[in-house]
């Protein structure tokens, strides 16, 4: 540093110094500069006075909010410099220029703002070139406005002082209007100019990083904005939205946030980014939205009535503006929730760059800190994504702030949530482990992973799990404490349709009453307690006890589904058939399209008027389905498709609801369908519209068409060939054709998918009976009855079998309980009615 | 109801009644200054044995059929009470008919949902990606984007149908009652801020009560009306949500907050994640102070906020890790110019060179949303014919080629279509990759191939496993995609590994450095 710099060369140290604020290298460049020419001592004196004031701003920071406190000692000396280079007046003009904005940025210092405005008044801002201007000086000119901005919000808008001090109109005139104008006028064009300075000192930088060589120390230190330019950048909105003008807030978010980011501008834009996508989601709705390439409405109800006064006008151009993100295909939001998600994403990736990633102490300031503004973001990306129903897009971002979410229960408990919406169960049940683990006197948690357990993943022992911890709370669960019951009662009920063994079989239908009775007597005014409670009286035969209840759910609840559905299947086991008919027809007209009902009503049908009716019914059934799915499957647009996740969610409820013979868990497990239901979509429409051909050919059967049936068969066959309902349906009618070894495989087919379809057990029995193949008969009888103690035919049957080995007592014993079950016997199984949380 | 109120409803219904034509949009003009009028029209809804409901039902109706838009919004400000009302007398025990009640609404149901031409209304937004340049930020400042399967399939925006297609319809049933009642409530929430503050106080008014009447929590409130629970759907109290979270910051902090706790309660007593999840958000992030004035806005506040960053220099965070990253590749000498990233703070994955070169067009979006329109017409044309076999579907389908070329042939193109989450195969493996230079890309679509492969062994595990299980071959299972299989985990209790799958982030990150280092190399 101690070779001598030619002049020019000195120069532009002297700039890229200024430029770059290493004003303690300005002393030393100056006794250069002083020892070359005379006449730069002006030059000189400007140069010290600017250094140390910039020296003073950097030890003393004039901190937001608070005013600056006037003269101090240190300044003394600046003002001598300053002085000193203005009075001689042999600098050129534009140093003269800069003499003065820093003699006026000294005064505010030093409080005196009536002088700084009294400076800017002589050297006329809006004059002073911005074109080709040294990176330093676009950086003063920025400061001056936003000082000017300062001064002028300081000093009291009539003030007479003004009108002497040569500040252009005479400030008698001015209304109060005006003066807000201009003040915020001062503050946009700083922060525009600012912005402008800061790309210009970036693009300095990094070209004068690849020019020199060998290369630079830490030069990438964070650059500061100071005071001065921080305010420039923000004061103009603060003020709008102040005076409550959101319209005028809003454009000016979006202009700063327009211009191309640089390094010192990311926090800003963080900010300015999160609360313009705060407004968009709090203060604007789809009618009111302006896009932001549009012109603002004119009168816009965001805007704060009371305040009409208070509208402000751009009206000022710069002859140089900050340079704007542009190319082809830029993306430009066109609707609210776009615009507020487009920011989030931004402000989102920011955050999480930011995320402190250190646990030990020394970092918990900072750690608080970053989770408290990556969290801010993730709320409000949960409102804007929710309020759509895009969950799965939402459950991937709150995956993002996983590196946050370290013992944060909040966090992990939205992703839970997310994972759950979106349908990802098996990993939202994990999360909510985690979230168990982190507030375990939480009722709802372990609920919520209940539901999910015995919902869609069908985990019985987790979901007993869950609902234990829920129970164990006692008293603390309050009113979740029913509904706790409630989900082991389900367990349980569910666990007794598995199991295999009739005495485990009795003992979870045992459990599954007890927990149901307590539910009910917990909270007597759920409707769901007391359903569950007949359904499960229901399904051990109790009959009038069921109706009791099931009378009291719809009591509740009048129009619950389920209830309904229960209540005439009630009716039908007590041979009510005609009642039954009424009930569903009548829950049929407040769900048209319940497949479950429908399906009741078939057979229904069936037994009270006869076939031809209940073809009627199937016909219609058919036709649902395709409307149903005319309707609802339209867009394909892909991941994030609501209407598609609904109709996919739909189909899942169909799962449990509507394919009674498929989804009865007595006939084996839904694994098969499950992967169907994965299938894609159009597979699906098929194979549901195979199952209602399939239901068809059922009541084709019934009425001796063989010819009829078949065809039927063979087209829900062509389309779902591993159906076990399908064989089965096919060995029916081989049966009906009088080709009983036809039949015998096909049940044996039937029976090889599903080894537990109690249908085909029975029939499979009774033709091995015709064989006179009876102690084969009477195993596969056995077995069936294992799987269902409650199907009276195969009770019947195997009376038969037994009486023609001549086991005469145990076939009396056989046609008794037929006989007694049959009284209680259902049209359709109970367990048809879908067991949910 | 005093005689007052009355005269002045009474007044009201005749004189909009000899209004000529010409008159309409003064009369839309004056209608907010008559101030006792709108009190009394909520005495009239709120009493179902008032002989005016009918009339009343009958004008609010015809001025939402007006083309002024001041009109329409002048009834949509009782929505919410209407919703009330009719939700409350269907929970009653007693169902007195509330018709005039029910058809107004259906009346404004049946009218929202078309356009003017009476075509079905589809209401769709784009999900923007940041990979993808904006009017707001430029995809290589924003180092954040991981390559990943998630990042990759998010390349594209995505035009979202969020609702459309509903059907007419002529009578409430316990079927359509919330789809009916979701559509209004996304109506009234799209016009939302226009609502006066009455609307606001009704809209929260209805939220609370519908959400804890009938349960233990109404005990605790002024209004202990006997009422049975109102069965609520979760989406609909989605859309509950969203009008609240609108009136606590526009004038009703109090009722807002209040309605929002009753909305959370209750969808814990549900268990309905949705509402759940969004409740929470609105709740955490609420201010901590009430605005100055009672009734005052807090859309948002604003203070001048320093512009250095918060967190100290030597925190370790995702970007210090970075920059750490790239001061020792420089000290290796690796390669030159890492200063220029060092201030671009370049990421894992698409370093700026590659993202920037990769934009493909943003127009894509709408040209996609009229092709579903069309496909939508396509299906109403196909509701005609039988439906038929699968391959029928397939014509109207299919893509244009140019998307179909990268993804390993053995994964059935049209299936992955069909997929929700399609955009995973079909187009992620574009061009942005390619152009990173050719062996980044190779390597790049190793991982996608051993993604996909990994996913094609699985499913072929499953059929195998199918065929083992029935002895008879699975005709169509061949058509799964790595989606449906990461669906299936849900009904697969053996998934083990689930909590992190081959695309959760975590896994990613500590196989990416490796092949983003070569990625940015290569530029």
């Amino acid at each position: 540093m101690t070779t001598r710099k030619s002049g020019s060369r000195l120069e532009t140290e002297i700039e890229r110094c200024r430029s770059e604020g290493q004003w303690d290298k300005i002393p030393e460049l100056v006794r250069q500069l002083s020892a070359k020419l005379i006449s730069n001592d002006d030059l000189g004196e400007l140069l010290l006075g600017e250094c140390k004031l910039q020296a003073y701003l950097k030890e003393n920071p004039i901190k937001q909010g608070s005013s600056p406190r006037g003269p101090r000692l240190k300044l003394v000396e600046v003002r001598k410099h300053l002085t000193a280079a203005l009075d001689r007046g042999n600098l050129k003009p534009d140093y003269l220029q800069e003499a003065s904005l820093l003699m006026a940025k000294l005064c505010y210092v030093e409080a005196e703002f009536r002088e700084a405005l009294g400076h800017y008044g002589r050297v006329n801002l809006d004059e002073m070139q911005l074109a080709g201007a040294p990176v330093y000086r676009l950086s003063m000119i920025a400061e001056a406005y936003a000082t000017k901005g300062l001064c002028l919000e300081k000093v009291p808008a009539g003030s007479p002082s003004l009108s002497n001090k040569n500040s252009g109109s005479p400030s008698s005139s001015r209304s109060t209007t005006d003066r807000e104008q201009e003040i915020i006028t001062c503050y946009e064009k700083s922060g525009d100019i600012a912005l402008l300075y800061l790309q210009e000192a970036e693009k300095a930088l990094s070209a004068g990083i690849q020019n020199r060589s060998p290369k630079p120390g830490p030069t990438t230190q964070e650059q500061e904005l100071g005071y001065f330019l921080e305010t420039g950048l923000q004061r103009a909105h603060v003020i709008h939205f102040k005076n409550g003008n959101l319209t005028q807030g809003v454009g000016r978010f979006r202009e700063i946030l327009r211009a191309v980011e640089t390094r010192t501008t990311q926090n800003l834009r963080m900010t300015i980014a999160r609360q313009l996508a705060e407004i968009l989601l709090r203060g604007m709705c789809e009618q009111s939205y302006w896009s932001p390439l549009e012109d603002p409405p004119a009168v816009s109800p965001l805007d704060d009535p009371t305040r009409q006064g208070h509208i402000y006008i751009k009206n000022y151009s710069l002859s140089r503006s900050p340079r704007l993100y542009s190319g082809e295909n830029l993306f430009c939001p066109q609707e609210n929730t776009e615009e507020a998600l487009l920011l989030l994403l931004i402000s989102e990736s920011m955050a999480n760059r930011d995320a402190v990633l250190s646990r030990i102490p020394e970092h918990n300031n900072d750690r608080i800190i970053s989770l408290q503004s990556a969290s801010v973001v993730y709320d409000l990306l949960t409102i804007a994504l929710g309020r759509r129903g895009q969950y799965e897009m939402l459950s991937e971002c709150l995956e993002r702030a996983m590196k946050f979410a370290f013992e944060e229960f909040h966090l992990w408990y939205q992703l839970a949530l997310s994972l759950m919406a979106a349908g990802k169960s098996a990993r939202a049940v994990k999360v909510l482990k985690e979230c168990i683990r982190l507030k375990p006197d939480d009722p709802t948690i372990p609920l919520l992973a209940v539901k999910l357990c015995i919902g869609p993943l069908h985990w019985l022992d987790e979901g007993e799990m869950f609902a234990k911890m829920v129970i164990d709370m006692g008293e603390k669960a309050a009113e979740f404490r029913a509904k706790g019951y409630m989900a082991i009662g389900l367990v349980y009920s569910l666990k007794a349709t598995d199991a295999s063994l009739r005495s485990s079989q009795e003992e979870y239908q045992r459990k599954a009453l007890g927990a149901f009775q307590r539910a009910q007597s917990l909270s007597p005014t759920d409707h769901l307690a007391a359903f569950y409670l007949a359904l499960q009286l229901a399904v051990s035969r109790q009959i009038p006890e069921a109706l009791g209840y099931v009378r009291q759910a719809l009591q509740l609840q009048g129009d619950d589904v389920h209830s309904l559905h229960l209540l005439a299947l009630l009716l039908s086991a007590q041979k009510h058939y005609h009642d039954a008919l009424n009930i569903i027809e009548m829950a049929l007209s407040e769900y048209p399209e319940n497949f479950n009902l429908l399906y009741t009503k078939v057979k229904l049908e069936a037994m009270c008027r006869g076939p031809e009716e209940a073809l009627l019914t199937c016909k219609h059934m058919l036709q649902i389905w395709k409307s149903f799915y005319n309707l609802t499957n339209p867009s394909d647009s892909g991941r994030g498709s609501s209407l598609l996740d609904r109709a996919i969610a739909d189909r899942r409820q169909l799962n449990a609801m509507t394919l009674p013979d498929f989804s009865d868990p007595e006939t084996g497990r839904q694994q098969v369908f499950l992967l169907i239901w994965d299938f894609l979509l159009s597979v699906t429409l098929n194979f549901h519209s195979g199952k209602t051909d399939a239901l068809k050919s059922e009541v084709y059967i019934g009425m001796s068409k063989p010819a009829e049936a078949a065809a039927c068969t063979q087209e829900a066959a062509n389309l779902f060939p591993t159906s076990h309902n399908v064989l089965y349906m096919r060995g029916q009618i081989a049966e009906l054709k009088g080709n009983i070894e036809e039949a015998k495989r096909w049940y044996e087919e039937a029976l090889s998918i599903n080894p537990t379809h109690v249908k085909t057990m029975q029939r499979l029995g009774l033709i091995l009976h015709q064989l006179q193949r009876y102690s084969l008969s009477e195993k596969v009888l056995r077995d069936a009855v294992q799987v269902n103690s409650t199907a009276h035919d195969v009770w019947n049957s195997l009376g038969e079998v037994l009486q023609a080995q001549g086991n005469a007592a145990a076939a009396t014993e056989c046609f008794l309980t037929a006989l007694e079950l049959e009284a209680s016997s259902p049209i359709l199984p109970f367990t048809i009615i879908p067991r949910a949380l | 109801m005093f005689g007052s109120e009355r005269s002045v409803v009474e007044e009201w219904l005749s004189e909009f009644k000899s209004l000529p034509e010409t008159h309409i949009p003064s009369y839309a003009g004056s209608l907010h200054l008559k101030k006792s009028l709108v009190p009394a029209l909520y005495r009239v809804i709120q009493d179902p044995n008032n002989e005016l409901l009918e009339p009343v039902c009958h004008q609010l109706f015809e001025l939402y059929r007006s083309s002024e838009d001041r009109l329409r919004r002048f009834t949509l400000q009782f929505l919410p009470e209407l919703v009330w009302v009719y939700l409350r007398i269907t929970a009653s025990r007693d169902r007195q008919s509330n018709g005039c009640i029910e058809a107004l609404l259906l009346g404004i149901y049946n009218l929202e949902i078309v356009d003017k031409d009476g075509n079905s209304r589809l209401l769709s937004f784009t999900i923007p990606s940041l990979s993808k340049p904006s009017i707001y930020h430029e995809p290589s400042s924003l180092g954040s984007m991981v390559l990943t399967e998630g990042a990759l399939c998010q390349h594209d925006q995505i035009r979202v149908l969020y609702s459309g297609l509903h059907p007419q319809r002529e009578t409430f049933t316990a079927q359509n009652r919330f789809e009916v009642l979701c559509f209004l409530m996304l109506c009234y929430n799209a016009a939302v801020v226009y609502m006066p503050l009455s609307s606001y106080q009704s809209v929260c008014r209805m939220s609370s009560r519908l959400c804890v009447c009938g349960f233990p929590r109404q005990q605790q409130k002024l209004w202990r009306e006997p009422c049975n629970r109102v069965l609520l759907d979760p989406e609909f109290m989605v859309q509950m949500l969203t009008a609240v979270y609108h009136a606590i910051y526009n004038g009703e902090w109090e009722m807002g907050r209040e309605a929002l706790e009753d909305i959370v309660y209750r969808a814990q007593l549900e268990l309905y994640s949705q509402p759940l999840l969004l409740g929470n958000a609105m709740k955490s992030s609420l201010p901590e102070s009430a605005p100055d004035d009672p009734r005052g806005r807090k859309v948002l506040q604003v203070e001048v906020t320093p512009t250095v960053s918060r967190i100290s220099i030597s925190a370790i965070t995702t970007a210090s890790i970075r920059r750490h990253r790239w001061k020792r590749e420089d000290t290796d000498g690796m390669s030159g110019g890492e200063d220029s990233f060092n201030i671009n703070d370049p990421d894992e994955g698409f370093s700026s060179g590659a993202s920037n070169s990769s934009q493909p067009s943003g127009t894509k979006a709408g040209a996609r949303l009229s092709r579903d329109r069309e496909k939508v017409r396509e299906r109403e044309r196909e509701a005609d014919r039988k439906p038929e076999l699968l391959t029928d579907h397939q014509p109207a389908e299919s893509r244009p080629p140019q998307r179909q070329q990268s993804p390993p042939s053995s994964i059935n193109l049209e299936a992955i279509h069909l997929s929700p989450i399609k955009k995973h195969l079909s187009f992620p493996v574009g061009p942005a990759l390619v152009r990173t230079g050719s062996t980044s890309s190779s390597k790049s679509f190793d991982c996608m191939t051993f993604n996909l492969n990994g996913g094609e062994d699985e499913q072929e595990e499953a059929a195998r496993g199918e065929d083992k299980e029935r002895g008879i071959s699975v005709g169509g299972s061949h058509r799964h995609s790595t989606i449906s299989l990461q669906e299936e985990h849900l009904v697969r209790p053996e998934e083990a590994q689930e909590l992190l799958p081959a695309g959760a982030p975590l896994t990613k990150q500590s196989r990416s450095p490796s092949f983003n280092m070569q990625i940015i190399s290569q530029v």
